[in-house]
């Protein structure tokens, strides 16, 4: 088969991994050798769908054991196959990182014959590109479920990253839609790996050998099985606290089969996903807690509002947050401040108390912040109720204005509230 | 800066970041604020206002790079780098402030956000830098001729050299041309001659790292052996023909790049947002 061929059905196969990211790795080129690896990352181009493509994002092969109910790859479908040499894939790679089309490889595979035998191709295809083609590029590779730690160990010297994808959040639907796969066959390997960074990150030695520099990271599927999102927020900040991984990527449910086990969506969902995302955020980078977002008398998010204004609005004795007195933490915990703009303002108020025109100077998106902070004591002009209801009235009539005014539409109270429009253009997969 | 002298003339320089230090350090001695600041092949006269052609002195502008780094902060000197670069039409007059209170406060007026003139240095440098972040991911090589690569571009900023510097320390072993059509200006690597001095490359400590003015000042082999870079002007250059391995490179990525996006998510407003259409022209999928 042509090379055109096969990497149309493995890109093909490939594309349902959320996960593109080439960050967390510093890597530095050695002589003679190409590339290096960037630790923001660097994102080559934006499919279609608007996710960013900063691999060469293909399986090794499709031809698969399994027969996994959600998988398109599964062994019951009749879909075309094909599988890569290792050489193939590494000439790939090194062409298409010559020309800057891509940031490094992202090889995932099917499971053919066993796991330790896929595991050994996908080694011999990261060793040609490592040790003879001298690449030091970013390269992200699977872990087979169940394969043998020594493979592990040898390919975890040579990658940057390594990801097992957990797909569905709970052991009754994995049960239900891959019963050849065990909970624990995901698990061990994902503990494993975790171990091993950690001693690894434990050596001071100058020129020890990086083992998964960039960390771990696995995906979830949304919507196939009916978790809440309480559930599946309180897997990632496990994996997260316990596993140390550095991100857990979501990815809407999109039919590709029938099966009587499976739903039937129209559309994937997406506002779930984001919200999800939404979430994620907020438990690594904002300090919040999965019990501080959801409970169990209200398992699901908010789909007109994000989790962090939902939650202000749930936690309005919290608020106001005076801009010039607060600690950073409380900063972020305001909607519409992030990071960027919480350091900011510690910044900017060393040296003057701040107004709410410095804040706009400052570049402070006051859209969201205005309703829950006073700058120097006052509130701002608009703000003249302080209750739950003034708040997420405003905010809800905020977003619906500006999607009316897009579609030119006649304001009605009965209209079918919508949600904002950031949350329907914004797609966060795998872009940081 | 309070005792300095407002005065109604226009300044001259160059164009060239050294002359810009050298005009700082005119306008240092004699204590004095222009009221706008050009570069000379971007000025048209005008019998309103009279012009000072200030001349680029290397020593001069040597001194003042680095004072703003011993006596300011190494982010001071980064930062009004990075907003030289930008395409802001006032951006001389902004940095010179911006300088001079530095100067005067030391690395306290980094934090100094509120001040107009700081500010929008900030926000000079974080156009120019993410503008230079997201084309080192948008760049686009062809393989002209045996080892040549050849990539065109059309950003807003001047952001060529750093632009430039990072593909030197990706790709060290591949010759290429990144041409800025918008101002018409080629980056060319020779590495034949980074591989026989290799010092230019491996940053001088972490100090001048992507800054192409640690070379021209600090590092004696790069003024005995000549650069494996320059920038010339690129209005003569002719693309040659593809060869066909090249056109098959390239269907092989659209190839890709097309079955990669999941149809049911299609977001073409998402994707804009990330790639704005002004690169489009440049890159092989669009």
């Amino acid at each position: 088969m042509e090379i055109l061929e096969k990497l149309k059905i493995l890109a093909d196969s490939a594309k349902y991994d959320a996960s593109c990211s080439s960050s967390g790795s510093n890597r530095k080129n050695t002589k003679n050798g190409i590339g290096n690896a960037n630790n923001s990352g660097i994102c080559h181009t934006w499919g279609a769908d608007g996710r960013c493509i900063s691999l060469l994002k293909i399986l090794f092969t499709n031809s698969c054991m399994y027969d996994c109910k959600y998988c398109i790859n599964r062994s019951s479908n009749t879909v075309p196959r094909a599988t890569f040499t290792p050489r193939e894939v590494a000439d790939l790679t090194i062409n298409f990182y010559k020309r800057n089309y891509i940031e490094g490889l992202f090889l995932s595979s099917a499971v053919i014959k066993s796991p330790d035998y896929t595991m050994e191709k996908l080694l011999q295809t990261v060793n040609i590109l490592r040790n003879e083609y001298n690449f030091n590029g970013y390269i992200h590779c699977k872990t087979i479920p169940g394969c043998s730690p020594e493979l592990i160990d040898k390919l975890g010297l040579l990658v940057d990253r390594l990801s097992i994808n957990i797909e569905l959040p709970s052991n009754n639907s994995l049960k239900l839609l891959a019963p050849q796969k065990e909970k624990n066959g995901i698990l061990k390997p994902m503990e494993y790996v975790s171990k091993n960074i950690m001693q690894n990150s434990q050596i001071k030695s100058k020129h020890k050998k990086l083992f998964v520099p960039a960390g771990q990271t696995t995906q979830l599927i949304i919507g196939a099985t009916p978790e809440t999102d309480l559930k599946i927020l309180k897997l990632s900040e496990g994996l997260y606290t316990k596993l140390k991984l550095k991100r857990v990527y979501y990815s809407a449910y999109i039919s590709i089969n029938n099966d009587k086990n499976l739903p039937t969506l129209k559309a994937p969902p997406l506002l779930r996903e984001n919200r999800l995302y939404q979430a994620d955020w907020l438990l690594r980078f904002y300090g919040f807690t999965s019990d501080q977002l959801l409970d169990v008398s209200h398992p699901n998010f908010n789909t007109l509002l994000d989790p962090k204004c939902d939650w202000a609005i749930r936690h309005l004795d919290k608020f106001p947050v005076e801009i010039n007195k607060a600690d950073y933490y409380t900063l972020l915990r305001v909607p519409g401040i992030g990071v960027i703009s919480a350091k900011r303002i510690i910044l900017a108020r060393r040296n003057f108390s701040l107004k709410f025109e410095n804040l706009k100077k400052l570049g402070v998106v006051l859209k969201r912040a205005q309703y829950f902070i006073t700058c120097q004591g006052k509130y701002y002009d608009k703000i003249y109720k302080f209750t739950p209801n003034f708040i997420e009235r405003n905010l809800l009539y905020d977003e619906r204005k500006t999607l009316i005014e897009q579609k030119f539409e006649q304001l009605s109270i009965f209209d079918n509230l919508l949600p904002a429009k950031e949350d329907k253009v914004k797609c966060l997969t795998g872009n940081l | 800066m309070s005792n300095w002298k407002l005065v109604n003339k226009v300044f001259l320089y160059d164009g060239t970041f050294e002359g810009f230090l050298s005009l700082v350090f005119y306008c240092f001695t004699l204590k004095t604020l222009p009221q706008k600041i050009y570069p000379i092949e971007k000025y048209y006269t005008n019998f309103l206002e009279t012009t000072i052609a200030i001349e680029t002195d290397y020593n001069k502008s040597k001194r003042v790079f680095d004072g703003i780094y011993n006596n300011i902060s190494f982010d001071t000197l980064y930062n009004s780098f990075y907003a030289f670069l930008s395409d802001q039409k006032d951006k001389e007059l902004n940095i010179l402030k911006y300088l001079c209170d530095g100067f005067e406060l030391g690395p306290k007026i980094n934090s100094m956000l509120t001040v107009p003139y700081v500010f929008s240095v900030l926000s000079m440098k974080k156009r120019a830098c993410s503008e230079c972040h997201k084309l080192k991911g948008l760049v686009r090589f062809m393989e002209i001729s045996n080892n040549i690569y050849y990539s065109s571009i059309h950003p807003d900023n001047n952001i060529i050299e750093p632009l430039g510097q990072h593909f030197i320390k990706r790709i060290p072993n591949q010759n290429f041309i990144i041409h800025d059509k918008n101002r018409n200006l080629c980056f060319l690597y020779n590495c034949s001659i980074n591989q026989n001095n290799h010092s230019p490359y491996q940053n001088n400590g972490a100090v001048y790292q992507n800054n192409a003015v640690a070379y021209r000042n600090n590092d004696t082999s790069y003024q005995n052996n000549g650069p494996a870079y320059q920038i010339i002007d690129g209005s003569n250059f002719k693309l040659p023909k593809l060869s066909d391995k090249e056109k098959y490179y390239k269907l092989l990525w659209k190839v890709f790049f097309e079955t990669i996006a999941i149809k049911e998510r299609k977001n073409p407003r998402c994707q804009m947002q990330f790639m704005p259409k002004k690169y489009w022209d440049d890159l092989i999928e669009m």
